[in-house]
C-alpha cells in the first residue's frame, strides 16, 4: 500500500474534525476524497502532508511510518487551491525550489526544470513571473513544481476551486495524463462530484470528520450505504419501502419480487421498513399505466419541465393516493409539502433526449411514473417514531440536541405517534427507530415496545446533551450484527468516537475474559468488513450496573448503544438490573436499544451465566444456579 | 478602478465639464462618466498642493532662506566645525543603528503580533505604541534612571565595564525605544496578510525554517520592511527630548545634531542654527531618496520583469 490510515483522529477544540478514518490507498491509486465543505477531507489531506499533528492513530507512506515525520521529510508533493507561489521567484526558481534546498547543482536542476515544465506544457515560460500567467498556468507551475523532488505521493487540495469552468476541464485532463503517466500515487480533495468521477480511479467520501464510504466511482453511485452518500452523489429520490415476504413494497403500487432483491449487498434479513434509492434517470415515464415497461410506482402531475442540454429534468408530484412517503425528514427537502400530513410527494427524473422524443411534456400533464431500477440502503433507520403522546413530551423529544443532530445529518424523517401510520405498520410490521423519554416507566414502555415487534429504540432523558462519543455494550453473539449494523449508521451520522466496550468481573474466569477480548476484536473486524468502519475498543473491569451508574452522571455524555439479545419478557428484568440508571430522567446519557428476540432456552442459558459473575446485582433466585457453559463457542459465525 | 457603476447617456463632442460629483474617469471615452465620492480632480488637488505648501514647504524654505543669510564660507565652516561634525554622525548613525536593531527585533514582535494567539496579547499589542503616546522627555528620564550608573539596568551593567547612560550607547538605547513603534506597525499587516499556505508549500517541498524564513518569508515582506526602517529611521534623526536625558550631552561624544541646534537657538546664532537644520533636511532627504529607489527595486523584483 502507498498510503495507509489507520484510525487516524484530528481534534479541535475537542470535536473531532478527522474522526477514526482507516484508509488503504494502493500504488498508482488515483483517490478522490468528496465531501461538503468542513467535512475534513482537506485536513485529512493535510495530515499525510504532515502540515498539522494526528492526535491518534498512524499514517504511512510506503510502507514507512511517518506519523511523526516533519513534512519536509515525508517526500509528499503538495498543490493548494490557491496556487501558493513563491511570487518574488519566475516560475524556473519556483519549480527549482525544491531542488534548490536539497542543494542540486545548477545544471542538474535546469535540465530538471525544463523536463517538468514540458511536463505541464509551459516550456519557455521558466522566466516569467507568476503573477504574469493566467490562473490556470500558475496551477500547472503548483503541479511542476510539486513534481520537482519526485514525490512517493502526490496530494492536491482542491486545485481547480479557484479556476472558471473551462480552464477547469483543461487542468484536470493535464492533470490525470500526469498522474498516469508518473504512474503517481494521488489524493484529491474536491467536494465537486463531477471532478470526483472524471479523475478517480476509487472515491472515499467524508461528511463530519468520518469517511463515511469508499468505493469505484460506479459502485458509489449504485450502491450507496448512507443517504448522504445517495444525494451528496448526484440526485436520488429516497422512499421509504417495506420488506415482506412477498419482496419490497413502496406505496400501494410497486412490488419487486423477492428474487431481484437479493443481489443487495448487505442485505438486512427479516421484515422491515428500509430506504429505497431511486435514481432520476431510473424512473420512467408514459402516458398510461399500462404503456410502462418497468413496475408501475404511481401517477402524478408535472410540476416543471429543464431543458439541460443533453438532458431534461423533471419535477413530478405524485397524487398522495398512491401512498409513497419520501425516506428524507420533510424539513430537509427542498419544496416541503404544503398539506400538513397527507404527504406531498415530489419525484425528480432525467429523461434523455430520445425519451423527450417519445413523449414531450409540460408542466400540468398528469403521468404515470414506473421504476427500472432501485437501491436498498443496508442502513436499519428509515425513520424515527416518536412513541410519546404527551405534546410537552414529544416536543422535548423533538428538540433533544441528539435526535436533531440525526436527523440533520441523515436526513432522515421523524413521525409523530399521531401521523398516519406508514403502509408498513398498517401491515402490522413496527417500522423505523422507537423514540422515547427516559423516565420511571421507561424501561417498561420499551419492554412492551419490544413484544409488539419493535427492534430499535432511543431512549432520551429530558436533559441530555449532544453526546461526545459513542460507547457500545453487546455481549451477546447472536445481537452483534444487527447491532453493528445500527452503530454503523449511527457512527456515520455522529461526530463522536466510538468505542466497542467489554464489560468484565474482576472475579471472572480466565475463559471468559478471553472470550470477551475475542467479542472486541469479532466486533471490530466486522465493523471494518461489512460496513468499512473503525471503532475503538476497551475493557472496563467492573460489572455493568456500577458501568451503567457511571455513565448517568459523567460529564462527557455519551450515546450508548445497547446491543440485548433476550425474550420480551426477559428484557425488563436485563435492562433495569443491570443498566437501570441509563433510564432515568436524570442521566446525562442517551440508550439506543438493538434488540434481538431469542428462542426462549438460549436466553436462559446465557441469564445464567451472567449470574454467578455479578452476585451482588442478580436477582435472588437466579444466584443459586450453577455456573454453566459460556454459550459464545469459538468459530460460531457471526 | 470598478466603480463603473452608471454611465451617461452619450452627448457627442459635448465638452467634458467637471461639475458636480461626475466626472471623467481615468482612460474613459468621452461619452462615459463615473460617479465619485469625492468631489473633482481639480479642487482636490488645489488643495493639495495648498495644505503642503503651508505645512511643509513652506517651513523648510524658511530654513533654507534663513541660513543664506551666512554666505557659502561662513555657511561651510560651521556645518564642518569639529563639533558639529560629530554631532551630525552620532545623530545619524545612532539612528541608523537603531533602525536596523529595530529590523531584527520589531520583525519579531510584529510576526508574534500577526501570528500567534496568547493571553495578553492585545494589551502587548496596545503597548507598542507608547513610544508614539509618551511624552518623549518621560521616556528620556525613564530610560536615564534605568541606564545611569546607579539605574536597576546600569548598576548590574557596570561592573561588566558597559556604560550605557552619557554614552552614545545611551543615544542608541533612546532612539531604539521611539523608533520601535514604527517598525511593528509597518511590518504587522504585511505580515498578518502573508499566506501561510506558501510557507507550508515551502516545507513540503523540503525547506527548513531558516531557508523558508530567507528565501520564501523575507523576499516577500522585504518592501514593507525598507519602509518601517526608513519611517523609523526618520523618526530617531528628529528625536530629541527622549535623548538629551541619557546622553548627557558631551561635546563631539554624546551630542546629537538637533540639540546642537537647540544650543545655536539659545545663543541667537539663528543663521547657524538654520545651517546645520539644511545639512540634515537635506541628508534625510538623500537617504530617504535611497531607501525608497531601494523599495522600488525590491516590489519591481517581485511584480515581474515586463517587456
Amino acid at each position: 500500500m502507498s498510503i495507509t490510515f489507520e484510525q487516524v483522529t484530528k481534534r479541535y477544540n475537542a470535536g473531532p474534525v478527522v474522526n477514526d478514518v482507516s484508509l488503504r490507498i494502493g500504488p498508482g491509486e488515483f483517490f478522490v476524497l468528496l465531501g461538503p465543505s468542513g467535512s475534513g477531507k482537506s485536513t485529512l489531506l493535510r495530515l499525510a502532508a504532515g502540515l498539522t499533528e494526528v492526535h491518534h492513530g498512524r499514517i504511512s507512506l510506503h510502507g514507512r511510518d511517518v506519523t511523526h515525520v516533519r513534512a519536509r521529510d515525508r517526500g509528499v508533493g503538495l498543490v493548494f487551491q490557491h496556487y501558493a507561489l513563491f511570487r518574488h521567484m519566475t516560475v524556473g526558481q519556483n519549480v527549482e525550489f525544491a531542488l534548490r534546498v536539497r542543494g542540486v547543482r545548477r545544471s542538474a536542476r535546469a535540465r530538471r526544470r525544463e523536463e517538468l515544465l514540458q511536463l505541464v506544457a509551459l516550456e519557455g515560460y521558466g522566466n516569467r513571473m507568476p503573477d504574469q500567467l493566467s490562473g490556470g498556468q500558475q496551477q500547472r507551475v503548483a503541479v511542476a513544481r510539486a513534481l520537482a523532488h519526485e514525490p512517493q505521493v502526490l496530494l492536491l487540495d482542491e486545485p481547480f476551486g479557484a479556476l472558471d469552468a473551462k480552464i477547469r476541464v483543461e487542468l484536470r485532463e493535464t492533470i490525470r495524463e500526469v498522474q498516469r503517466r508518473l504512474g503517481m500515487t494521488t489524493i484529491l480533495v474536491t467536494h465537486d462530484q463531477e471532478e470526483a468521477f472524471s479523475l478517480a480511479d476509487r472515491i472515499g467520501i467524508m461528511h463530519n470528520g468520518r469517511l463515511l464510504e469508499t468505493g469505484r466511482p460506479e459502485s458509489l453511485y449504485r450502491h450507496p450505504a448512507t443517504r448522504f452518500v445517495a444525494t451528496f452523489l448526484g440526485a436520488a429520490n429516497l422512499f421509504l419501502g417495506e420488506r415482506g415476504p412477498s419482496g419490497l413494497r413502496l406505496g400501494k403500487r410497486f412490488i419487486a419480487s423477492g428474487t431481484s432483491l437479493r443481489a443487495v449487498k448487505g442485505d438486512p434479513s427479516g421484515d422491515h421498513e428500509v430506504v429505497t434509492v431511486v435514481r432520476p434517470e431510473d424512473i420512467e415515464v408514459s402516458e398510461h399505466d399500462e404503456q410502462l415497461d418497468s413496475g408501475a410506482l404511481g401517477a402524478g402531475q408535472v410540476l416543471s419541465v429543464d431543458f439541460n442540454g443533453a438532458s431534461e429534468r423533471l419535477r413530478v408530484q405524485l397524487e398522495p393516493e398512491w401512498d409513497v412517503t419520501s425516506a428524507i425528514g420533510r424539513e430537509h427537502r427542498a419544496v416541503g409539502g404544503t398539506a400538513p400530513t397527507g404527504e406531498q410527494q415530489i419525484v425528480d427524473i432525467t429523461r434523455t433526449s430520445a425519451e423527450q422524443a417519445r413523449l414531450a411534456l409540460k408542466p400540468g400533464l398528469r403521468v404515470a411514473l414506473g421504476i427500472r431500477r432501485f437501491h436498498l440502503l443496508p442502513t436499519p433507520i428509515a425513520s424515527f417514531r416518536l412513541l410519546a403522546t404527551a405534546p410537552a413530551t414529544v416536543a422535548a423529544l423533538r428538540s433533544s440536541p441528539l435526535l436533531r443532530q440525526l436527523v440533520e445529518s441523515m436526513q432522515a424523517p421523524v413521525l409523530d405517534a399521531q401521523d398516519a401510520p406508514t403502509g408498513s405498520e398498517r401491515e402490522g410490521i413496527q417500522a423505523g427507530v422507537g423514540v422515547i423519554a427516559a423516565g420511571s416507566h421507561s424501561i417498561g414502555e420499551i419492554a412492551r415496545a419490544a413484544a409488539q415487534g419493535r427492534r430499535w429504540l432511543l431512549c432520551i432523558p429530558p436533559r441530555a446533551a449532544l453526546p461526545a462519543r459513542i460507547l457500545i455494550q453487546c455481549d451477546y453473539e447472536a445481537a452483534r450484527s444487527s447491532t453493528l449494523r445500527l452503530v454503523a449508521s449511527v457512527m456515520r451520522h455522529l461526530s463522536a468516537e466510538a468505542t466497542f466496550v467489554s464489560l468484565q468481573s474482576p472475579a471472572a474466569p480466565r475463559a471468559e475474559a478471553t472470550s470477551a477480548f475475542r467479542r472486541l476484536l469479532d466486533a471490530r473486524a466486522e465493523l471494518q468488513e461489512i460496513h468499512g468502519l473503525d471503532i475503538r475498543t476497551d475493557v472496563h473491569i467492573g460489572d455493568p450496573a456500577s458501568w451503567a451508574a457511571q455513565l448517568a452522571v459523567t460529564a462527557q455524555p455519551a450515546l450508548v448503544v445497547l446491543g440485548v439479545e433476550s425474550t420480551p419478557s426477559d428484557l425488563e428484568r436485563i435492562l433495569s438490573s443491570d443498566f437501570g440508571a441509563l433510564f432515568s430522567d436524570v442521566s446525562t446519557s442517551v440508550v439506543l436499544l438493538s434488540y434481538t428476540e431469542s428462542q426462549a432456552q438460549l436466553a436462559g442459558v446465557r441469564l445464567d451465566t451472567m449470574s454467578p459473575l455479578f452476585p451482588a446485582q442478580t436477582p435472588q433466585g437466579a444466584a443459586a444456579a450453577a455456573p454453566a457453559a459460556v454459550p459464545v463457542l469459538p468459530g460460531t459465525p457471526a | 478602478m470598478a466603480e463603473a457603476v452608471q454611465t451617461w447617456p452619450t452627448r457627442v463632442g459635448g465638452a467634458a465639464s467637471p461639475r458636480g460629483p461626475w466626472t471623467p474617469a481615468e482612460g474613459a471615452t468621452r461619452s462615459e462618466r463615473q460617479f465619485r465620492v469625492l468631489p473633482g480632480f481639480g479642487l482636490t488637488l488645489g488643495y493639495t498642493l495648498f495644505y503642503v505648501s503651508l505645512i511643509v514647504l513652506l517651513p523648510l524654505s524658511t530654513a533654507f532662506v534663513r541660513s543664506a543669510e551666512l554666505g557659502p564660507m561662513q555657511f561651510w565652516h560651521v556645518v564642518t566645525a569639529p563639533r558639529v561634525l560629530a554631532s551630525l554622525r552620532l545623530s545619524f548613525g545612532a539612528s541608523l543603528l537603531a533602525a536596523l536593531i529595530n529590523a531584527v527585533f520589531g520583525f519579531i514582535i510584529a510576526w508574534a503580533l500577526a501570528r500567534s494567539r496568547f493571553p495578553g496579547r492585545r494589551i502587548f499589542d496596545a503597548m507598542i505604541d507608547l513610544p508614539f503616546a509618551l511624552p518623549t522627555a518621560v521616556a528620556g528620564i525613564a530610560l536615564t534612571a534605568l541606564y545611569a550608573p546607579n539605574g536597576w539596568i546600569g548598576e548590574l551593567l557596570a561592573p561588566l565595564g558597559i556604560h550605557v547612560a552619557f554614552t552614545p550607547l545611551g543615544v542608541v538605547v533612546a532612539l531604539a525605544f521611539v523608533s520601535l513603534p514604527f517598525i511593528v506597525r509597518t511590518l504587522q499587516p504585511v505580515l498578518g496578510d502573508l499566506d501561510l499556505e506558501v510557507e507550508l508549500a515551502a516545507q513540503s517541498l523540503g525547506a527548513s525554517r531558516l531557508q523558508t524564513l530567507l528565501w520564501v518569508v523575507l523576499p516577500t515582506i522585504w518592501p514593507a520592511l525598507l519602509t518601517g526602517v526608513a519611517l523609523g529611521f526618520s523618526r530617531a534623526v528628529g528625536e530629541y527630548g527622549s535623548v538629551i536625558f541619557i546622553a548627557g550631552n558631551i561635546p563631539k561624544v554624546s551630542e546629537i545634531a538637533p540639540l546642537m541646534i537647540m544650543t545655536k537657538l539659545e545663543q541667537y546664532q539663528y543663521g547657524q542654527a538654520t545651517a546645520i537644520a539644511v545639512v540634515m533636511l537635506l541628508a534625510s532627504f538623500g537617504l530617504m531618496f535611497g531607501i525608497n529607489g531601494l523599495q522600488l527595486w525590491a516590489q519591481a523584483r517581485t511584480r515581474g520583469r515586463r517587456g
